[in-house]
């Protein structure tokens, strides 16, 4: 069954960040859903990144700005909104990504570029 | 509930928004305590603390062993909270009370174990004795001071004892810190402040201010009175930290990510390779940087190990931190425990094969906490994400090999280098495998070992600097080097009279200590020598030539049973290959003493000698300036020519095939010990070396004179040179068993080469040099045919001394003017060559005469250039003179 999320926004953009985004995506020649996700940068704190992927039948979906983002649900409930920005100042550039339950207390300091999903290795 | 406050100048403070946060217990999601919440304004105060308090000086001021005391002071506190300690952290972060109650002691341990080494082993000031400028000397060493405010940013997994990683080195080396604690484990660092304050550190010098890092990170890795950062956590922040303390350029270390190899070999003892594997993922819930979290096993014992594993897993209490018999408790947070469901069910994604745990798990008569079950994931490919990102979590990939060189391409193909195991009954295999693995540390037959002296750090992104043992206290210094000028006057300063007309070395030491044996009969001195010497095995260092004409058998007799034999196999002009050649004879033979019976080819070759038998390695590696520390092995010369006065000079003529020319060592410490003046050893020469060899002197000497380190000592010895030159040459040649003029010329040589050693040589010998090697023009010859020329080209800048040499050479100079008297000298010069039948151009000694430029070139790179009276810098100016010469 797929769900596809109607009601609350998964995900909010600031400004700049679609543009970024397709840039990319023009960019690789990719035309695929963004994922929002979790990872362990190492020692101590997980942060929430973006990656392109393919959907999953249990994801939660949003179109916006023509983009497609998805995340897994029992993620979304651990990190709940997702707010993403895009920076470009002294030496800083990528995507900044903070939530409203936050997934540690760095949440927001780094910043991250899309990562291209590996084909998940079978 | 308890109530923490911020740590600030000394003392306990509310937040200045007063806002506050509250920290769980993660075993039981219950709160334990509020803590104030530090903003912008709380670290710029702590900052400003830790800056007044730096540069107030009274911690930063304190002696090492003030410091240590206080230090030791410190620990004490914390070895009285010690127990609060234990409880606080166990209940904070998780870790089961079986570890948690370590935590005080080892930290202490820690403090303690520094506090030493701070005391007894950290070099706090080194001497440099060599500085490896021959042109500058003076007294060179090193002091190392504090970098100033340092702040450290500890992690959740281990609270206290991660803080006194940062603490311990950054108080006992000066500096003062402000730290700031994860926010999901603030306390026990807060109680930590209270020990600091209770053992009275100076207020500001230790501040704690605990707050989310999304806040504080930014204003903490900006300011400007913040000299060093120091973090443990994840990567990606510690890369966003880097950049951060890019704009002010802070010294920053930073322990960051791992995903270590546990290599487990096929001979590996079962049941301690399975502890090892256990331990070193499942302990404190695999929250441990240096976990290792990919278990490379060897296919030959793979399905055994698996079984085992899996019993041993399963047998893991999981329960209340608290809880004395809990072999795991809870992970740290409800975040944690989303990031290792996401990436289990990641692993299942990509295929690996879930063969247990893989699940929440809940500990009975408990409501909440964060368990998670002990995983292993099999067949795993260590492309998978699982093997590549750290999971911080009790999940554990097992990934099968086949062979040694396979594990290791396996371990390194990773973007950590922070740690791994290897198990093995067979330590020198385990150890090549641990050598081959990049990472900072590698354990063998154990795993999760730190040592209060052994350093800490990851290779690659798993960090930057070490952590622990004196690498940590090098880190939170800086090095300052002093130079004290032995040199007080302008006028002997080399480097300033870069930028003066002045060119000219006034000042200057007189240092040539060799003991000269010199008249007739004078050989038989050595058998004494050698012994004073305390040696007993003379090699004798001679070349064919020599050898031929009986003198090197000559001396074998006078050593009687001190001579362990005669070396001869070295050719004129030799190279560094020669000398290494001899120097693995000298060592088969055992030699005590080299005995070098020839001319300056074979002085030098066991100049050199004497340097490689003492010290070890090849000839090439000592082609330096005043390097030389110590006594060399003993060396007596005798010469066979009267030229070189290489018996007593402090410098070793060698060519270098590499560098395409003849390169130097010079160095008092290659003076020969003794140097034997017989005339019996110069009798035999033929006559056409006795008169070119007899040139080279001439060209030391004037060319000592001529020079821009010239003074009045040099000067003495090089005029009765000349004077002597001028009166014997003509006698030698005419009868070369003349036993009186033989040895005054020997003397005459010898007085050279002390003016040379005292003073340098010039431009005359850079072109002979280079005719010499591009051309095997023999170096007196060459001398003898561009030293008038180079007279001349100087005689503007040296007419005094020339005058001088002019009367030496026998001119009557009544009446000239100072300029021609220069040029008189010169002329007498050619005179005596002609006389004595030297050759006079260089087309008579086979230099093609289309190669003058390019001889130009390379004459002009010789360090003999340097000193010459008149600076050269254009090489056609030294074109014309090898014209002249032609
Ligand atoms: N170290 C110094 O202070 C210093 C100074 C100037 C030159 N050098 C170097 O010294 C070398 C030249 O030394 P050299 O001019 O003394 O010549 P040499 O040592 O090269 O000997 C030249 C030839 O004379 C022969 N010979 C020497 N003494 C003899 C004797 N008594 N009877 C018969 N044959 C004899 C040798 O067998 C050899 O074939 C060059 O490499 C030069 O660069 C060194
Ligand atoms: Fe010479």
């Amino acid at each position: 069954m797929k769900r596809r999320w109607k009601i609350n926004p998964i995900v909010k953009l600031g400004p700049g960040v679609s543009q970024a985004i397709r840039s990319f995506l023009a960019d690789k020649g990719i035309q695929q859903s963004i994922r929002i996700d979790l990872y362990f940068s190492g020692c101590c704190d997980s942060s929430l990144y973006l990656c392109v992927d393919t959907i999953f039948e249990t994801d939660l979906t949003l179109e916006l700005d023509g983009l497609t983002f998805v995340i897994n649900p029992e993620i979304y409930q651990v990190v709940g909104e997702v707010t993403i920005s895009y920076v470009d100042e002294m030496g800083r550039k990528g995507f900044v990504l903070t939530s409203s339950k936050p997934v540690g207390e760095w949440d927001g300091f780094g910043v991250s570029d899309i990562k291209i999903q590996p084909n998940l290795y079978v | 509930m308890e109530q923490y406050k911020l740590f600030i100048n000394g003392e306990f403070v509310d937040a200045d928004s007063g806002k506050t946060f509250e920290t769980i217990d993660p075993g039981t999601e219950a709160p334990i305590a509020t803590v104030a919440q530090a903003g912008k304004a709380d670290a710029e105060k702590a900052i400003a603390a830790a800056r007044k308090a730096f540069d107030r000086g009274d911690w930063s001021g304190l002696t090492p062993a003030a410091r240590a005391a206080k230090v030791q002071d410190f620990a004490d506190q914390i070895t009285r909270q010690g127990l609060r300690l234990a409880f606080t952290e166990s209940m904070n972060s998780g870790q089961v009370i079986s570890l948690a109650r370590f935590m005080p002691l080892i930290s202490v341990t820690l403090l303690r174990n520094l506090s030493l080494a701070a005391v007894t082993k950290f070099p706090w000031e080194e001497e440099i004795p060599v500085s490896g400028n021959a042109f500058a000397p003076g007294r060179e060493f090193i002091r190392r001071e504090p970098v100033g405010v340092c702040v450290g940013i500890s992690p959740w997994n281990y609270p206290m004892y991660i803080a006194c990683w940062k603490i311990a080195p950054a108080l006992l080396m000066g500096n003062t810190m402000v730290l700031k604690p994860a926010s999901y484990t603030p306390l026990t660092a807060l109680i930590v402040a209270e020990a600091a304050k209770a053992a009275g550190i100076p207020d500001g010098v230790f501040n704690v201010i605990a707050g989310p890092g999304r806040e504080l990170g930014e204003i903490l890795c900006t300011h400007p009175d913040v000299d060093k950062i120091a973090f443990t956590g994840s990567t990606e922040v510690g890369r966003e930290i880097m950049r951060m303390a890019a704009g002010t350029i802070k010294k920053v270390t930073l322990e960051l990510g791992g995903k270590s190899a546990n290599i487990i070999l096929d001979d590996a003892d079962m049941e301690l390779a399975v502890e090892g594997a256990l331990f070193s993922n499942f302990f404190h819930q695999g929250q441990v940087c240096s976990s290792g979290s990919r278990v490379l096993v060897s296919s030959k014992i793979h399905d055994e190990f698996l079984d085992k594993m899996i019993k041993r897993a399963e047998s893991i209490r999981i329960g209340y931190q608290m809880d004395q018999t809990s072999h795991m408790g809870p992970l740290v947070s409800k975040q944690q425990l989303a990031t290792v469901e996401r990436y289990v069910k990641l692993g299942k994604e990509e295929g690996a094969e879930l063969i247990t745990g893989g699940k929440r798990v809940e500990v009975k008569g408990i409501k909440g906490g964060f368990y998670y079950a002990p995983t292993i994931f099999a067949n795993v490919n260590n492309k998978m994400r699982i093997a590549q990102e750290e999971i911080f979590g009790p999940v554990l990939c097992i990934i099968k090999y086949d062979s040694d060189e396979e594990a290791i391409a396996i371990a390194n193909d990773s973007v950590y280098g922070l740690a791994g195991g290897v198990f093995s009954t067979n330590t020198a295999r385990a150890e090549r495998i641990a050598r081959g693995v990049r990472t900072g540390t590698m354990w063998i037959n154990n795993y999760h070992i730190f040592s209060d002296y052994c350093p800490f750090g990851g290779y690659k992104q798993s960090g930057v600097g070490r952590e622990f043992g004196l690498e940590s206290l090098r880190e939170y210094t800086q090095i300052k080097r002093i130079h004290v000028s032995a040199i007080a006057d302008h006028k002997s300063n080399m480097t300033f009279q870069i930028m003066s007309d002045y060119k000219k070395v006034d000042g200057f030491s007189y240092n040539c200590p060799t003991n000269v044996v010199a008249g007739h009969g004078a050989l038989s001195s050595i058998y004494k020598a050698v012994a004073d010497l305390g040696c007993r095995r003379a090699l004798i260092l001679t070349d064919s030539g020599v050898n031929k004409a009986g003198l090197a058998q000559l001396v074998k007799d006078a050593l009687v049973d001190f001579c362990v034999g005669i070396y001869d196999n070295i050719s004129p002009d030799p190279d560094l290959e020669t000398v290494d050649v001899a120097n693995a004879v000298a060592r088969e033979l055992k030699a005590d003493c080299i005995v070098s019976v020839g001319g300056g080819s074979v002085i030098d070759t066991a100049k050199g000698v004497c340097v490689t038998l003492k010290n070890g390695g090849k000839i090439n590696d000592y082609l330096n300036f005043l390097v030389l520390t110590e006594p060399q092995t003993p060396h007596i010369a005798i010469p066979t020519t009267a030229g070189t006065g290489s018996e007593v000079t402090n410098i070793a003529v060698l060519t270098s095939k590499g560098g395409g020319r003849k390169l130097f060592i010079i160095d008092t410490r290659i003076m020969p010990n003794v140097a034997i003046l017989d005339p019996r050893f110069t009798m035999t020469l033929p006559k056409d070396l006795t008169v070119t060899t007899a040139m080279d002197a001439m060209t030391h000497a004037i060319e000592a004179m001529m020079s821009t380190l010239a003074n009045q000592i040099c000067d003495g010895l090089a005029l009765h040179a000349i004077r002597l030159i001028n009166e014997n040459l003509p006698l030698v040649v005419a009868d070369g068993s003349n036993e009186k003029a033989r040895l005054s010329m020997q003397l005459a040589a010898t007085m050279a080469g002390w003016a040379f050693t005292i003073a340098q040589v010039g431009l005359a010998h850079g072109m002979a040099h280079t005719i010499g090697t591009l051309h095997h023009v023999p170096h007196g010859v060459a001398c003898g045919i561009v030293l008038p020329k180079v007279m001349r080209y100087n005689v503007d800048h040296a007419a005094d001394k020339l005058a001088l040499v002019a009367q030496a050479l026998g001119i009557n100079t009544a009446g000239m003017k100072e300029h021609d008297v220069a040029l008189a000298a010169a002329d007498a010069v050619e005179s005596l060559m002609k006389k004595v039948g030297h050759p006079m151009r260089l087309r008579d000694v086979g230099v093609p005469e289309e190669n003058l430029a390019i001889c130009a070139f390379h004459a002009i790179a010789d360090t003999a250039v340097i000193f010459n009276g008149r600076p050269v810098s254009d090489p056609n100016e030294v074109l014309q003179i090898y014209r002249q010469a032609y």
